[in-house]
């Protein structure tokens, strides 16, 4: 099966709230969406969240990427369409993601500020594979089989003082969400978390998420400070760096260690194996490269005995959500999962019917074709403040939208 | 502090807000072009359109107490009352007052009908409806209070630019006036659910800070592109 056009579109939709964590503050979701259409003129969508403090893309460095060297190897591929059974479905996974180049090698461009080219080819991975399982009328949950019947999603206490903490805890609790994640930053740790556990009780778990903050030294002063609040894992408390660093931090303290950002390639995941650096990888699928490449890193964890939590993309809209969710539910050894929170942080989703989870963070499993999310163009259009129309040809029309969403 | 002016002090938070954030201001000052005040007037009737089936969610949880203001309020809306107009019919009238096409109006119709399919399969956040009537309970009689304050300055503003003619604002009109009974009713009704359905004072303050965690007016009036206004168009070209 031929793809015969493509749009991308980067787009801007509002937060209904602020989200911060040590890093960055956002306002507005600028997910990049990338719409494949197959010769049988069947219409299928990826997703791309480009973060370069985590694999190095910028928004406009991704589109570049996924304009004038991705697209240009999709049009020269005729794939096959997905198999019935799960056992070859992987290999068809992995198929279809060899055909995406990793670095722009080919045309002789560098970049070395990038770590890899993860969010742009996660973006096409995931168009081609809807594209390709609508076509062959099957869901992705027939090539990743469901482990479980209900995924539960986590929330997300991002980087605010503690009354803000405290609100956005209770909030959760209402919602009966039993997973909280609670940003830090080293500053007030220890106020934010005890009034936070205080306002929610004893039975939440609470997991802590430092983007990288700290240093070896505070890292590990920052989780004995914090044990005796039932703290259930410490993420990413120090920069990506050396494995030897963070398995300093893991060694000096019970609280279980997630990497998140060190963890972007194979190799990393193989590093930190080696290093014994930590006890659960956070995979991202617009961080680790997609499906085919973050299924490659959770069978090495597994095989390590190394827990899993799904994470997401701040801003991510449905489509990244559903494969996630995909994921989230096929894969063994998922101890937390994140995502999904829709209309919860975005002003609007793109899909028709939402995929964002409900009461206890439950959420079903996706059955309809492809990815399972029927997204709305009008949607994408409406939210959309630049859109690149990809032909055979390889030529790029570019529309900027001239107005800004609200 | 009593539970009336708690909640009295969310709906003026909400509204003072509302008049003062710069989507309001721009509207009232005619820095709004046509297409975002045909936006605007989208939105809003959007918004309004499905009234009828909101109050008869809420008709239908009620509280003994509450019943009867809430049950007139349905019926008052549904042109069922001794007035006898019909509120849905005054949005209508705006539409074509503001030159939309019946095809456009149909659009809107259809947006209203996709927000009542989008509150049925939206995923539901709380335990069980009675936190839910709550939320849509406060969201519902804070508009009325803001209408009761605003609506007649948000006509003002459509006439004088977007050269609406009075008749056309008969919605913004016989709202300044209903609501501000209504208003009034409305914060009686809430005061009467909590009471009815036990909620507790820590309960009632999460469902507030979740319901008015943004401003509800801006979110339903401003909140974004309207949708059915926007054709992609990328189909036509690629």
């Amino acid at each position: 099966m031929r793809i015969v056009a493509a749009t991308v579109f980067a787009l801007q939709i509002p937060f209904v709230e602020a989200f911060a964590h040590s890093i960055r503050n956002r306002a507005y979701s600028d997910a990049i969406i990338v719409r494949v259409v197959a010769a049988d003129g069947t219409v299928g969508y990826g997703e791309a969240i480009a973060r370069p403090y985590v694999t190095g893309e910028t928004v406009d460095s991704c589109l570049d990427f996924m304009v004038n060297t991705l697209w240009p190897a999709v049009q020269q591929q005729d794939y096959s369409l997905p198999p019935a059974d799960a056992l070859t479905g992987v290999d068809w996974l992995n198929q279809v993601a060899l055909t995406l180049p990793t670095d722009m090698a080919g045309s002789g461009q560098l970049d070395p500020s990038v770590v890899a080219w993860h969010a742009a080819r996660t973006g096409w991975e995931l168009a081609l594979v809807d594209c390709l399982l609508k076509s062959a009328g099957r869901s992705l949950g027939e090539i990743l089989p469901p482990q479980r019947a209900i995924v539960t999603y986590s929330g997300v206490i991002t980087a605010s003082g503690v009354e803000r903490a405290v609100k956005v805890a209770k909030r959760f609790q209402q919602f009966g969400l039993s997973h909280l994640k609670v940003k830090v930053t080293g500053q007030d740790d220890r106020g934010r978390i005890a009034a936070i556990r205080d306002a929610v009780g004893a039975e939440p778990l609470i997991r802590l998420d430092g983007n990288g903050a700290y240093t070896v030294e505070s890292a590990i002063a920052t989780c004995q400070a914090l044990a005796p609040y039932a703290i259930a894992s410490a993420e990413q408390l120090i920069p990506r760096g050396d494995p030897a660093a963070l398995a300093q931090v893991q060694a000096a303290t019970s609280i279980p260690q997630i990497v998140d950002e060190s963890l972007i390639t194979l190799a990393d995941a193989q590093a930190l194996i080696n290093a014994k650096a930590c006890q659960g990888f956070n995979l991202r699928l617009s961080k680790c490269g997609g499906l085919a490449q973050t299924l490659e890193i959770a069978r090495l964890a597994d095989e390590a005995n190394i827990f899993v939590q799904v994470g997401c993309q701040v801003g991510e809209t449905a489509v990244l959500s559903a494969a996630g969710r995909h994921l989230a539910a096929g894969l063994p050894q998922v101890k937390f999962v994140e995502g999904s929170y829709g209309k919860l942080l975005l002003s609007q989703d793109i899909s028709r019917t939402p995929v964002q989870f409900g009461y206890r963070g439950h959420a079903p499993m996706l059955t309809r074709p492809g990815l399972g999310v029927d997204v709305q163009d009008e949607a994408i259009a409406a939210y959309a403040r630049q859109t690149l129309r990809l032909e055979a040809t390889s030529r790029v029309h570019c529309q900027s939208t001239p107005r800004v969403a609200h | 502090m009593t539970l009336h002016s708690l909640i009295e002090t969310y709906y003026d938070s909400q509204t003072g807000d509302f008049a003062k954030s710069s989507e309001f201001q721009r509207l009232e000052s005619g820095r709004l072009n046509v297409i975002e005040i045909d936006e605007f007037i989208h939105n809003l009737c959007r918004s309004h359109l499905k009234s009828p089936q909101i109050l008869a969610f809420l008709y239908a949880i009620a509280p003994p107490a509450a019943a009867d203001a809430v049950q007139h309020n349905l019926l008052e809306e549904m042109g069922l009352d001794e007035a006898g107009i019909r509120h849905p019919d005054l949005l209508y009238q705006l539409m074509q007052a503001a030159g939309f096409s019946p095809q456009q109006q149909d659009a809107v119709t259809a947006a209203a009908q996709a927000q009542v399919r989008s509150l049925c399969t939206d995923p539901l956040m709380f335990g069980t409806i009675k936190e839910l009537g709550l939320s849509v309970l406060l969201e519902v009689t804070c508009f009325e209070w803001m209408l009761a304050r605003l609506s007649s300055r948000m006509g003002q503003a459509l006439q004088t630019h977007r050269g609406i003619p009075t008749d056309g604002l008969a919605w913004f009109s016989h709202h300044s006036e209903v609501d501000i009974r209504h208003a009034e009713e409305g914060i009686e009704a809430v005061v009467h659910y909590v009471n009815d359905y036990d909620i507790e004072a820590d309960e009632l303050a999460t469902i507030l800070d979740i319901t008015f965690r943004e401003n509800v007016f801006i979110r339903r009036y401003f909140g974004g592109p309207a949708l059915v206004l926007t054709a992609p168009e990328w189909e036509a070209v690629s």
